[in-house]
């Protein structure tokens, strides 16, 4: 069989490095970006200030008591994803498929360019054209499949790369601890502590059906991946299929009436966007995390559409039907998915005229004027932030 | 009981009733033809419990009786054979069937007929008469308009409204609209009723090609579709239609003609480049030049005709559903068609240039939004 050639490449404390570009003063020195006051969490962290324990996810405030004189920036999203869309655009010119599987990483598959070119060399050469036309430093690991080379990528950073020859890939994991394994996280990693499996060679040495046994299915990809196995092809970077928006509130509230606005003011957003972006929704997802974590959502199909009036009833039905223990909520969140191209098809007995030439004057209005200038009253006096719904950061 | 017939007219009068026989349902005995012998006749009916098909032939038979028997193996079995006399005899008692041919003899369980669901009879019934061509022709025009939302039954079936001055048949599912009129039949008394489209095209599928009158009888609860030795019974929606009247914009300043052939090969080129969900195309008219557009922007693909055209009215951009447009004009017969529109977000109204003495055809489509 033809071996695989898979780069995972990985921007290096991507915001940190974005904001020091716009301020040299922060070289150096432990930085922290993400938050929004005392209840945000770290988005991207300085290696500066990982030395002192802070790790991405972390409360601000337990960072803040960790090393009290780190530099905390709010963070710009819109600036982040411009120079995120940089480094898409360099790796687009330069490799055959790739996949973008979040803002700051990527995986690419260089399998049968060995023949022309070697693939590492010419991978260094694309690392250097980003470092020196975006000025963030990069690092990327090559190997025969994507969790070998996203492992090497992390053992190669601060700003290097590295290469996993085939069949040398259980040799080079071997020795790492279990938490480097992709997928693994705090909990599995207690769990596999505690029956005295810390390294990876341990899982190595183990028979398949014993970590089945014990993390189910999950074990069974977690032994595959400790062996260096993984046949997950690349997924080619595509237009998005969903939009979202979520709201962290300051104070955890029970005031329905409260939650119902904002609710209804962030689909009002929502399908705004999807209207100037020519986009329907068939699927409508509603989030709800109580003060104590817990986290439910609920969905439901429904026909084609981007008007308010039947997203906001669907939404606020949804809401109605999850919410139903009486305790605080901490976070609220809607999602439109199932996107195709379109205009929402008029219905003969159901939609009124005036309504939809009333949504055509309104967004005309905010295209003209700004996404804030009219809507709903009910909506009103909750401008909720709009976050990144992958870090929590203000756009 | 015992009778002789003959494959072929056996064969076919099965193949009428079994295309409401369905397999695999919660009822087995559903599963059956009903075959009921009286004085030399032969019924064979079946069921969905919704919708009923019934036949009558003649048979040689001594005696009366009534048994239901499995409908794949029967009809299987008789496509398999070459035209020739046949025996089958059922036993009183088990219900066994037993098949002679003179080459063998083949045996199945068949099961009693009085287990069979009862299938409505005609009462209190009032009845007008079409013939065949008039009926396949209300139906190819209103079926693809039927709505398939469950949830709301009355836009599934076709709406019959009869009166002294005629039958109109009406089909919506909210994104367009049909409305056939004939003037040539009259009803004794005015009414309405909802017939499910599975009735209609399962109707459709039966009806001869010769032309023959179709007797329709109604009462409240069922309607009843008679014609030489068949008739098909379904049971009514029991709803109420939509007020379509009233939605049907009557004030259309913007008049566009167009040959349906050419807009028709248009659409159906165009549509290819379009999203595959939403079907949407974009109709610029300018003067006397309509313009065709569809992209997908998730393939970058992208379609642009330029079509003469007659218009009269002012210049605009409509969005619609190109499937929608497609199976309106395919269900249209004439060479010549006109689009009536008034504003972007208000239906389109395509209607035949002429139209035959005794039928008035119009059909209505919703536009799609487009971005401000």
């Amino acid at each position: 069989m033809l071996s695989h050639s898979l780069v995972h490449i990985d921007l290096d404390t991507f915001f940190v490095s974005v904001e020091r570009l716009k301020d040299s003063r922060l070289k150096n020195k432990p930085v922290l970006v993400g938050g929004n006051g005392d209840r945000g969490v770290v988005a991207s962290c300085s290696y500066e200030a990982r030395a002192y324990g802070i790790h991405s996810a972390m409360p601000i405030r337990t960072a803040k008591m960790l090393c009290p004189h780190a530099v905390i920036v709010r963070g710009d999203y819109e600036h982040y994803s411009k120079y995120s869309n940089m480094v898409t655009d360099i790796i687009k010119e330069n490799v055959p498929v790739f996949e973008k599987s979040s803002v700051d990483e990527f995986y690419i598959d260089m399998t049968g360019m060995e023949k022309f070119f070697g693939t590492f060399k010419y991978m260094q050469d694309v690392r250097n054209k980003i470092i020196k036309e975006t000025g963030l430093p990069i690092s990327f690991g090559l190997s025969e499949n994507k969790t070998v080379s996203k492992v090497a990528t992390g053992e190669a950073k601060p700003n290097n790369c590295m290469q996993i020859h085939y069949g040398e890939e259980k040799t080079f994991l071997a020795p790492l601890h279990v938490r480097k394994i992709p997928m693994v996280g705090e909990k599995t990693t207690e769990l596999l502590k505690k029956m005295g499996i810390i390294k990876i060679k341990t899982i190595q040495q183990m028979p398949m059906p014993v970590m089945t046994s014990i993390l189910g299915e999950n074990g069974t990809t977690i032994w595959k991946k400790a062996n260096g196995i993984d046949n997950t092809p690349i997924e080619p970077y595509s237009e998005r299929k969903s939009i979202s928006t979520e709201e962290t509130f300051d104070q955890d509230t029970i005031d329905v009436k409260k939650l119902g606005s904002i609710i209804s003011a962030m689909t009002e957003k929502l399908a705004y966007q999807m209207r100037t972006e020519n986009k329907l929704t068939s699927c409508i997802t509603v989030k709800v995390r109580y003060s104590d974590f817990e986290t439910h959502t609920i969905q439901k199909k429904i026909a084609y559409t981007s008007t308010d009036h039947s997203l906001i009833a669907t939404v606020k039905e949804l809401f109605k039907k999850i919410y139903q223990r009486r305790v605080l909520i901490r976070l609220i969140g809607v999602k439109f998915s199932g996107l195709v191209f379109g205009g929402h098809q008029i219905n003969l007995l159901e939609d009124s005229e005036n309504l939809l030439r009333l949504y055509q004057e309104m967004d005309f209005i905010r295209n003209k004027h700004g996404k804030n200038a009219v809507q709903r009253v009910s909506g009103m006096g909750y401008d909720f932030r709009e976050f990144n719904p992958f870090n929590g950061i203000k756009k | 009981m015992k009778f002789i017939v003959s494959t072929t007219s056996l064969l076919r009068n099965l193949q009428l009733v079994n295309g409401v026989v369905n397999t695999n349902t919660v009822l087995p005995i559903l599963e059956d033809f009903l075959f009921v012998i009286e004085k030399n006749k032969l019924t064979i009916s079946g069921t969905d419990l919704e919708t009923s098909i019934a036949t009558t032939m003649e048979i040689e038979s001594k005696a009366n009786g009534k048994v239901a028997i499995p409908a794949k193996i029967l009809v299987e079995y008789l496509k398999t054979l070459p035209e020739q006399p046949l025996t089958i005899s059922i036993d009183d008692e088990s219900f066994a069937v037993e098949i002679t041919t003179d080459r063998g003899k083949y045996k199945l369980n068949g099961e009693t007929g009085s287990d069979f669901p009862r299938i409505p009879a005609a009462d209190n019934v009032e009845e007008l008469t079409l013939s065949t061509a008039v009926l396949q022709k209300a139906i190819n025009k209103t079926i693809f308009a039927v709505s398939n939302d469950e949830l709301r039954p009355q836009m599934t079936g076709v709406y019959f409204q009869l009166n002294n001055e005629g039958i109109t048949f009406v089909a919506t599912d909210a994104h367009k609209l049909v409305k056939y009129k004939r003037t040539d039949v009259q009803a004794v008394s005015s009414t309405s009723f909802i017939v499910p489209k599975k009735a209609l095209t399962l109707l459709k599928s039966i009806l001869p090609s010769e032309d023959t009158q179709v007797k329709i009888s109604y009462n409240s609860s069922n309607a009843f579709f008679k014609y030489n030795n068949v008739s098909l019974i379904c049971r009514l929606i029991d709803a109420k239609y939509p007020d379509y009247n009233a939605v049907i914009p009557t004030e259309n300043p913007n008049q566009l003609n167009l040959n349906r052939a050419d807009i028709l090969n248009t659409l159906r080129r165009v549509m290819i480049f379009s999203n595959k969900t939403t079907h949407q195309v974009i109709l610029k008219i300018n003067g006397n030049q309509l313009n065709v557009q569809a992209q997908d922007l998730d393939f970058s693909n992208e379609a642009n005709e330029i079509l003469d055209c007659q218009y009269s009215g002012a210049d605009m951009e409509i969005g619609f559903n190109a499937k929608f447009l497609s199976e309106m004009l395919s269900a249209m017969d004439n060479e010549e068609v006109k689009l009536e529109l008034s504003t972007p977000t208000r239906a389109g109204i395509l209607l035949p240039t002429e139209t035959e003495s005794g039928e008035d055809l119009l059909m209505l489509v919703m536009p799609v939004m487009l971005s401000v």
